[in-house]
């Protein structure tokens, strides 16, 4: 495989895992605006650990996660006190606050970023991806799940029932920041680097809207977005690069991702992925005897 | 005498926070609409005005005078805005009755602000681009004290512009219509209220309000860059939390204390410091007492 | 125990309006009772109250043996209330099955995550006993309104209620699935579970019920057989007093 395909791999990958993170809240019905605040978390303490304490891949790795997942916990309680957009913009400090305390940590390389030298390649970084994916849409199809999808749908009728609101919603939120810390610390050890002025308000901007856009009824909404953000600016500067005339096309490849989340916010707000869809599109075995 | 220098450093930093924190407030207030474009308007005001104003090979590359050149900042600034107002905001309200029960229009807005902020870069690229004005004199010296001059313009402008606005949402006809829309958009236009024709005009002074700090911060700065309105949205968005939501004198105390905290943590504790006190003040506020320092106002729905 | 369910002396105020006023009644087990009354006589309201959704201001309410009062919605499901909503409130992107299966998460643990195939099964058996089962992967909001109705009751049968609540369960059907619906809760009645049904549908009531209580201004102004409603004179002022004064204002 050449290394410009490789590397675009890679890097899928990452967005899928990182999808994810805003995926598992987003499904209980709370929006993230600071998934940055998470992968970050999951870098550095994944990146510090492997490059100043000489911690293997592996364990590294999961250090980040749990670390990112243990923030999460914890900070959940409070963010979940918060409703709609106070919640929008409690992510979105939380993120700020996190960035702040990175920068604030000089064996961490501060300002300048961390430079790690262990190499995480596609043999880890695909893997990661696929059981993210797996993990996830098994977690969905649990009865707590289920619970998490109810809570989406309609809050007070889900409690009647007997689901727990806010249990459900720290678990789906620390879920969220567990996968987010996984992201963080394969970014770092794909690139060698991280640092805080990369990773800030648009990072998590572009993540939400590659989740929402791809949608989040569904386990593959995530993965549909993933894709379409990353391939399709690519495949807009490859374009760009066989056909001169087609220069305008490499400045506003993210263009186009805009682009088409206003025009799914305007014509198909669920995402591109819904229940409906999938239903008719998947074979069912059992009772659908009418057409 | 230098703890002094830095807390008007940061009340001027604060002015210019306080215009786009208004512009922001407004738009919560008024509308129930976190409005993420409004970086976007602050950037393009600024793009299009350097890019006007000097000669080159870039798009636009006129070489105007300022003052037409910023005219036309601000009028490209605010078309932006009513374009938002026309496809999101509208859009949304026709389409799923009301516009505030869905994060949908935040979302929206957050899309128009990356093809924004993309077309200005397939425009004029991403590097940073100096901005140079005619005059070199940007400072005043009082009493020893160094006062920035587009600050202080920024700062008056934001508070004469504010009492302007309190003034005519309390007093008149249009005020009362405007704080009806902002309880009750469908009860409103039952009356007899023109929502359609009001609300572009709360998305024009919104407009306005960005493009005129777009503009302040440029000369002040001396660069402008694709991406020269997050860093400030971002700041301006906690200086509209701190006041309290659709609070526009709020806003311009919030958007002051949020420019003081900045600067006096930088020259206390070293430039990497100022995210923390910042937001974790931010954190607290939204956790413990999310109506802000200063108490909101009546917001639509309460919800997005 | 031959009342399932007392309501004594139930009042409830929103803001300054007395909605429900010194409300007393009892609902013998095993019955299938009808709730009626005009318009606005806050039928929908004390089913809120029994089910908990709103707080009592004055009054108490037994259920089962117990005073429910102050118990929480989930407590009172799990105690053996269920309870069907008048518009739909079913979770619009889950499929028929799960939206059923939801019926009985009061009897796990929150976080649970295993169960999910017993769950299922008994889910699609529910389905089948209701004749609902072509439908069991489909996304509800893609369904006919008059089926929607009926996965919500085999939704609120999964939590293995005693009484059921019903809040208009027949209105928006056609005759067929009123008839439908008809037979499926004179099944469920079988079992023993009590019905309290809140109606606009006569014909369907008189059918159906066997026990009535009808409601006016938020206070009780019967309670008794089906055939001795049609009789009493204040029950006829509230309807008819209603529906003269329609006709006059047709004629002005």
């Amino acid at each position: 495989m050449s290394g410009y395909l490789s590397s675009l791999l890679a890097m899928l990958s990452i967005n899928v895992v990182i999808a994810y993170a805003v995926f598992m809240p987003a499904s209980a019905g709370l929006l993230n605006l600071g998934v940055a605040g998470f992968v970050l978390l999951g870098a550095y303490t994944a990146g510090g650990l492997s490059s100043l304490y000489e911690l293997p891949l592996a364990p590294a790795l999961l250090a980040g996660a749990l670390m990112s997942g243990l923030v999460a916990f914890i900070i959940s309680f409070a963010i979940l006190r918060t409703r709609g957009i106070y919640m929008v913009l409690a992510t979105f400090a939380f993120a700020e606050v996190v960035a702040g305390v990175m920068l604030n940590i000089p064996a961490l390389g501060g300002a300048a970023g961390l430079s790690v030298m262990a190499y995480a390649g596609l043999p880890v970084v695909v893997p990661c991806a696929v059981g993210t994916v797996i993990f996830v849409a098994w977690l969905m199809r649990t009865r707590f799940g289920l619970s998490v999808r109810a809570l989406h749908d309609d809050e007070s009728v889900a409690h009647l029932f007997g689901v727990h609101l806010r249990m459900t919603q720290v678990v789906a939120f620390t879920v969220g920041g567990a996968i987010g810390g996984l992201g963080g610390g394969l970014l770092v050890h794909q690139f060698n680097f991280i640092d805080v002025q990369s990773t800030g308000v648009l990072f998590s901007i572009y993540v939400l809207l590659y989740v929402l856009m791809g949608g989040t009824q569904t386990v593959w909404g995530p993965l549909f977005g993933a894709l379409f953000f990353t391939l399709v600016p690519e495949a807009l500067r490859k374009a760009s690069e066989l056909d001169p005339s087609l220069k305008f096309l490499e400045g506003g490849r993210y263009m186009v991702f805009g682009i088409a989340v206003v025009l799914l916010m305007m014509f198909r707000p669920q995402g591109v992925i819904t229940r409906t869809m999938l239903e008719q599109w998947l074979p069912r075995r059992g009772a659908r005897r009418q057409a | 005498m230098q703890l002094l220098q830095q807390i008007v450093n940061g009340l001027m930093l604060g002015g210019i926070l306080a215009f786009v924190a208004v512009a922001f407030t407004l738009t919560i207030g008024m509308l129930n609409f976190l409005n993420f474009t409004i970086p976007a308007l602050f950037m393009i005001a600024g793009m299009v005005t350097w890019a006007l104003s000097s000669a080159g090979p870039h798009w636009l590359g006129l070489g105007w005078h300022w003052v037409p050149a910023a005219a036309v900042g601000i009028g490209a600034a605010v078309l932006a805005s009513l374009l938002i107002e026309r496809f999101t905001y509208r859009y949304m309200k026709t389409r799923f009755g009301d516009a505030t029960e869905h994060a949908l229009p935040l979302v929206s807005s957050l899309g128009f602000l990356i093809i924004f902020e993309h077309l200005a870069v397939s425009l004029w690229s991403s590097d940073p681009q100096r901005f140079e004005l005619p005059f070199k004199i940007t400072t005043l010296e009082i009493g020893g004290l160094m006062f920035g001059i587009p600050h202080l313009i920024s700062l008056t402008l934001a508070i004469v512009l504010v009492a302007i606005l309190k003034a005519v949402l309390e007093r008149t006809r249009l005020g009362r219509a405007l704080r009806g829309i902002a309880e009750n958009p469908n009860a409103s236009s039952l009356m007899g209220i023109e929502v359609q024709r009001i609300v572009p005009l709360v998305f024009v002074i919104a407009g306005a309000l960005s493009a005129f700090a777009g503009i302040l911060y440029a000369v002040s700065y001396g660069t402008v860059t694709p991406f020269m309105g997050d860093a400030i949205a971002t700041d301006a968005i906690a200086g509209m939390v701190l006041g309290g939501l659709g609070n526009i004198w709020g806003a311009i105390a919030g958007g002051l204390l949020v420019g003081l905290v900045k600067v006096l943590a930088i020259s206390t504790f070293g430039a990497e410091i100022e995210k923390i006190p910042v937001w974790g003040l931010l954190l607290l506020i939204l956790i413990v007492k999310p109506t802000g320092l200063f108490g909101q106002t009546q917001l639509g729905k309460g919800k997005f | 125990m031959t009342q399932v369910l007392t309501l004594d002396g139930v009042s409830k105020s929103f803001g300054g309006l007395k909605v429900i006023d010194g409300v007393s009644f009892e609902v013998p087990t095993g019955s299938r009772t009808a709730l009626i009354g005009p318009n606005g006589a806050g039928k929908s309201t004390l089913f809120n109250l029994i089910s908990g959704v709103y707080p009592i201001d004055q009054g108490r309410i037994h259920a089962l043996g117990k005073d429910i009062t102050l118990m929480s919605v989930p407590q009172r499901v799990r105690h053996g209330i269920a309870r069907s909503f008048q518009n739909i409130r079913l979770m619009p992107h889950l499929s028929t099955l799960e939206n059923v299966m939801l019926g009985e998460h009061h009897r796990s643990h929150p976080l649970q995550l295993m169960g999910s195939a017993r769950a299922t099964a008994s889910a699609r058996r529910a389905l089948e006993d209701a004749g609902l089962d072509t439908f069991p992967g489909q996304v509800v909001a893609d369904l006919p309104y008059g089926v929607q109705k009926r996965i919500e009751v085999v939704r609120a049968l999964m939590a293995e209620p005693r009484i059921l609540l019903l809040d208009e369960p027949a209105a928006g059907l056609n005759r067929t699935e009123t008839k439908d619906l008809g037979r499926l809760l004179e099944g469920i009645s079988a079992k023993g579970i009590t019905l309290v049904v809140v109606e606009h549908d006569m014909p369907f009531v008189r059918h159906l019920c066997n026990h009535v209580v009808v409601l006016n201004f938020g206070c009780k102004i019967f309670e008794g057989t089906p055939d001795d409603v049609s009789r009493d004179p204040a029950v006829l002022e509230a309807y008819l007093g209603s529906a003269q004064a329609m006709e006059d204002s047709h004629v002005a």
